[in-house]
């Protein structure tokens, strides 16, 4: 057996240049591969992330009929003693932060931005204490503070307040109906302004005080949904099981709803980029295939007279096949780590500094989670995935010619020219 | 130059595996590229299609401050006199319509819909009889039909319908701000759905008459845009300059946009996507590569001799090289006869049956203006540069490892076993 | 004419140096059928490949009907060779993939010369030299005599000055090789074409009317009969 090694690795040293060539070759497909799962694995966390910091949350709690009615945001589907229900998640180590989502008419007046105008937009009403126990809009505050409870106070994402104008000290009015259906009118001003890294948070974001809120909205100490916060390596099925189990006992008609329930679009859509990987993949199998089947029938062409000498000295078929099959592997082997180096290369570059796609995501709405840069992440099943793929995939390729050159008989293999 | 060419042909007929081999693989790659190629360059064409017969018809007359308010609808930036300019409009030979688009609350009733709720909501008022000379939404008409103008009557697009569980004959009120800032409620019968191929506008169609919003909101021959169709084979640069000189003359300080201009996410989104059609070729040049330079140098050693004799009696290095190249030009027209065949195959499916990617596009706006299924195209140019590039890239691929042919001095050649 | 002039040729091997030919001069004059023998490794072989013009020599010089073919660079030879030199090897190196017509209408056609008169010419030669019939069989359906018949009409279609043959008869059974050498002989009396023939084979060298005998790089003898 290691006499078999040994001749295939010194007869790889043979044909240097075709070996090269194949494994090169190899090695580019498998870099492309390794370093697009990279950033779809970069861009799928940092989405999930974004998502889940500034936008979901890890999991909500809703009236049971809130979720299909959530385009019309009801008022008058929500849950009731909100802080009972977080008191008692605090118990079981989850924080909680209350909000009510509704929607609004939002005026504009000439005063502070040039021009009257209206537009419709969706307001969050957030607990000032609460709510950074489970998002994290605290770090992105960029002017400004934050609204204080019981103030006519808002906070603002960057991008809304470019594309309206807005600056700190200005004025707005919230047209909008309140729980019991009747209109009412708001003055906010805007003493904050957040550079939120959830593009969609960034665009749309407009936040007050819950408690001015339920004011004028009639709420009576209801909400529209309760956030919470699970870590990122718990086993969030386990936890929204626990939180289920502990919910059961109220009397009211609530669900608990998982982040990636609430954001089904951007799940969907991951998963139909995902598919893009393995035609990469597929290819990188063609040019594998091709390569070392090539380079194998060269090898075998070439050595058919001394395979026929190794056959009439008494070397089995088994231990040809197998030579020749370390050959291809080594081949393959090669190729592999030449691509998985050229693969971790790129992704040091794709995680540290990434693909700036701020330009498109600016005004375009992707799907994922991402204000501009693009990074890559570091995934070890992928490296191992990719290097075994080469490897393996060189070995069996190879299998086949050999095969045919045994079927050869012995004189006119050492008869051959 | 003949005689190269038939002892090229001759010659790849010597090693018919490994030629069929390569270039099958070769095709299969090229097939890939047919495809994805057909599959965006059908995409953008319907979403191009979609865009100009649904929503930004070709070009739109504007107030000149609208545009960059528009997040905002305004209603005191509009077309003055717009009827006048429709005229002007037609009496140059173009399709002509003016429309009013504006923000608005939409007010749900219990009795027709199963509970009380509002929604902000983007309306577009439409003049019945012209809008159909520009726009082809009235040939979407899924069930009842066109509202009569002065009417208050209302058509909706069918995945509206569907979020907010419309039918035909339920009631709703528009509650919206006029152009002096007071509020108007307008209370609108639902009489007709529409199922408009463009996602986007399926979403969130809401049309009313023109005459009916002008009365409502006491601004006499209201219009925020007019909206122009031009035939497929029209310069719409041109065209645009036209409009422009010809409603610059009405004094009125109004702007012309082409519809790429007003659909610019569009655009980023789709160049974006084109990116990938490259990385396929790419990919299929790296197995072209490692194919064809593989047999190649299997072929030069196998003809050592052979080499060597045609040296010999004269034949210069270039003539040998050149027919190394041709052999392996043959072996890219073999695989682009394969890939260009395959792929009008695959492309029949593509562009009869499509791929359904309507559970995603149902939730989210990805930018294509395509309801559900993408479907490929007969895309010539695609189709040509997958035929050449079987060719090309082979020729590329074979110009260096061929070189070698001629490298050894002519005794060594004739000497070699 | 030949004039071989002093001609040295040096070999490299790893670190050893051989000198195949060392200081050889010789003059052939049009026409003649001569031989070039010595054991292996006289630099017979070396010789003939020299005055093939496929190898460059070391020093002295080598020149034919007055033009100094040794001091040609490579694109200079391979014109000379395509216009004035043919060749017959021992292992005969036909196109495996053409007929026997295309092996001996390539070398026209790489001279650019119109169809008809290619066709005429290879079929003549052919004919002559007894292949009429074969013409449209590949190498691979021939005997070792015929396909060496193929070898010469290639080397004579273009009626070259020189004929350089390296052992033409080595494949070939005696019967055969007699066969090719009569062959040889008549194209030589008909043409007036120069053979030089590099042999080590005792019948090749008695159908030579003059014997150049190589030693370890130096001509020992030169008899003419």
């Amino acid at each position: 057996m290691k006499f078999i090694i040994s001749l295939a690795l010194k007869n790889l040293s043979r044909y240097r240049r075709r070996t090269l060539i194949t494994a090169f070759a190899i090695a580019i497909g498998l870099m492309m591969f390794i370093v697009v799962d990279s950033v779809l694995i970069g861009v799928e966390a940092e989405s999930m992330r974004n998502l889940r910091w500034y936008e979901t949350s890890s999991a909500r709690i809703m009236h049971e009929e809130y979720w299909e009615e959530r385009l019309l945001k009801p008022l008058d589907i929500s849950v009731e003693q909100p802080y009972e229900i977080i008191s008692s998640l605090e118990q079981i180590g989850i924080p909680a932060a209350p909000r009510t989502t509704f929607a609004a008419d939002m005026i504009l007046y000439s005063d502070d931005f040039g021009e009257d105008g209206n537009m419709s937009v969706q307001v969050t009403a957030v607990d000032p204490d609460l709510d950074n126990t489970v998002f994290r809009f605290e770090e992105t505050l960029i002017e400004g503070r934050f609204a204080e409870a019981g103030a006519n106070e808002l906070v603002i994402g960057s991008w809304f307040a470019e594309d309206i104008g807005a600056e700190l000290g200005y004025w707005v009015t919230f047209v909008t109906r309140g729980r019991g259906g009747f209109y009412e009118a708001m003055d906010m001003q805007i003493v904050g302004i957040v550079n939120c890294p959830n593009p969609n948070v960034n665009r749309t974001l407009l936040m007050i005080p819950i408690d001015v809120a339920d004011e004028y909205l009639g709420m009576e100490g209801t909400v529209t949904e309760i956030n919470m916060a699970i870590p990122e390596r718990s086993d969030i099925s386990k936890e929204v099981a626990r939180i289920a189990e502990m919910l059961d006992d109220s009397s009211q008609r609530v669900k608990v709803a998982r982040w990636d329930e609430l954001a089904q679009d951007y799940v969907a859509l991951a998963e139909t980029k995902r598919g893009g990987t393995s035609m990469i993949l597929f290819m990188v199998f063609l040019i594998a295939a091709v390569g070392i089947s090539n380079t194998m029938l060269m090898a075998i062409y070439e050595r058919i007279r001394e395979l026929g000498m190794m056959r009439a000295l008494g070397m089995s078929d088994r231990a040809i096949q197998l030579s020749f099959m370390i050959e291809a592997g080594g081949i393959g082997l090669i190729g592999s780590i030449t691509g998985v180096l050229l693969g971790v290369l790129g992704n040091i570059y794709m995680v540290n500094v990434g693909v700036d796609l701020g330009f498109l995501m600016r005004d375009l709405d992707m799907g994922y989670r991402i204000q501009s840069v693009m990074r890559g992440a570091w995934s070890p099943a992928t490296l191992v995935v990719a290097f075994l793929f080469g490897t393996l995939l060189s070995m069996l390729v190879a299998y086949i010619p050999t095969r045919r050159a045994l079927k050869m008989d012995i004189p006119s293999c050492l008869r051959h020219q | 130059m003949k005689f190269l060419m038939l002892l090229a042909v001759k010659n790849l007929s010597r090693y018919r595996r490994r030629t069929l081999i390569t270039a099958t693989v070769i095709g299969v790659g090229l097939m890939l590229f047919l495809m994805i190629d057909s599959l965006l360059v059908g995409i953008d064409r319907e979403s191009v299609r979609n865009l100009k017969q649904y929503e930004t018809a070709s070009l739109k007359v504007m107030h000149t401050e609208y545009w960059e308010d528009r997040i905002l609808m305004p209603l005191d930036v509009s077309v003055p006199q717009p009827y006048d300019r429709v005229t002007e409009l037609h009496d140059a030979g173009y399709r002509a319509t003016p429309r009013t688009r504006f923000s608005a609350d939409l007010i749900l009733y219990s009795e027709d819909f199963g509970e009380d709720g509002n929604i902000p909501v983007q309306v577009t008022a439409i003049d019945t009889a012209l809008d159909s000379t520009v726009f082809d939404l009235e040939q979407t008409l899924m069930t009842g039909r066109y509202p009569e103008m002065g009417s208050n009557e209302m058509v909706i697009g069918s995945w509206m319908a569907e979020d907010i569980n419309a039918e035909v004959g339920y009631w709703v009120t528009l509650v919206t701000r006029g152009n002096g800032g007071f509020f108007e409620a307008m209370d609108m019968k639902i009489v007709g759905i529409v199922n408009c191929p463009n996602p986007n506008v399926n979403r969130s169609l809401l049309l009313v008459p023109i005459d009916t919003i002008s009365d409502y909101l006491a601004m006499e021959g209201l219009a925020t845009e007019i909206a122009i169709a031009l035939p497929d084979s029209a310069d719409i640069s041109h065209e645009k300059e036209l409009i422009g000189t010809l409603m610059a003359a009405s004094g009125a300080p109004l702007t012309v946009l082409s519809w790429d201009e007003m659909a610019s996410d569009y655009i980023a989104m789709i160049e974006a996507e084109t990116g990938s059609s490259s990385v396929i070729l790419f990919l299929v040049f790296l197995i072209a590569a490692v194919g064809i330079s593989n047999t190649m140098i299997m072929a030069i050693n196998e003809r050592v001799r052979e080499l060597g004799m045609m040296r010999a009696l004269g034949m210069s290095d270039r003539q040998i090289h050149l027919l190394f190249i041709l052999e392996s030009a043959g072996i890219g027209l073999l695989g682009s006869l394969v890939g260009t065949a395959a792929g009008i195959l695959a492309n029949l499916y593509l562009v009869h049956y499509g791929i359904d990617f309507g559970f995603l596009m149902r939730e989210m706006d990805l930018g294509y203006r395509i309801q559900s299924i993408f479907r490929g195209t007969w895309h010539v140019r695609g189709i040509l540069t997958t035929f050449t590039m079987g060719i090309l890239l082979s020729v590329i691929v074979s110009w260096f490892p061929t070189r070698r042919a001629t490298k050894q001095d002519i005794p060594s050649c004739l000497r070699h076993q | 004419m030949i004039q071989v002039q002093d001609v040295v040729r040096n070999y490299h091997a790893g670190e050893t140096v051989v000198r195949a030919l060392k200081g050889v001069s010789l003059e052939i004059a049009d026409g003649e059928f001569i031989s070039i023998a010595g054991p292996s490794g006289s630099g017979k072989t070396t010789l003939l490949n020299l005055i093939g013009c496929i190898d460059a020599l070391d020093g002295g010089e080598i020149t034919i009907d007055g033009t100094r073919v040794s001091q040609m660079d490579k694109r200079a030879k391979t014109e000379f060779r395509r216009h004035n030199l043919g060749f017959i090897f021992q292992t005969y190196n036909l196109i495996p993939v053409l007929t026997a017509y295309e092996n001996v209408s390539f070398v026209l056609s790489i001279l650019s010369l119109p169809e008809k008169e290619i066709e005429e010419r290879t079929m003549r030669i052919l004919r002559e030299v007894g292949l009429e019939g074969m013409e449209h069989r590949r190498p691979d359906r021939l005997s070792g005599g015929q396909q060496q018949r193929i070898a010469i009409a290639r080397a004579l279609v273009k009626n070259p000055k020189i004929v350089l043959a390296d052992e033409p008869t080595a494949n070939l059974d005696s019967k055969t090789g007699e066969e090719i050498l009569k062959l040889m002989k008549q194209m030589n009396e008909k043409y007036h074409t120069t053979f030089i023939f590099s042999t080590h084979d005792t019948m090749v060298m008695e159908y030579a009317r003059r014997l150049v005998s190589l030693h370890d790089g130096q001509i020992e003898s030169d008899e003419r009969r």
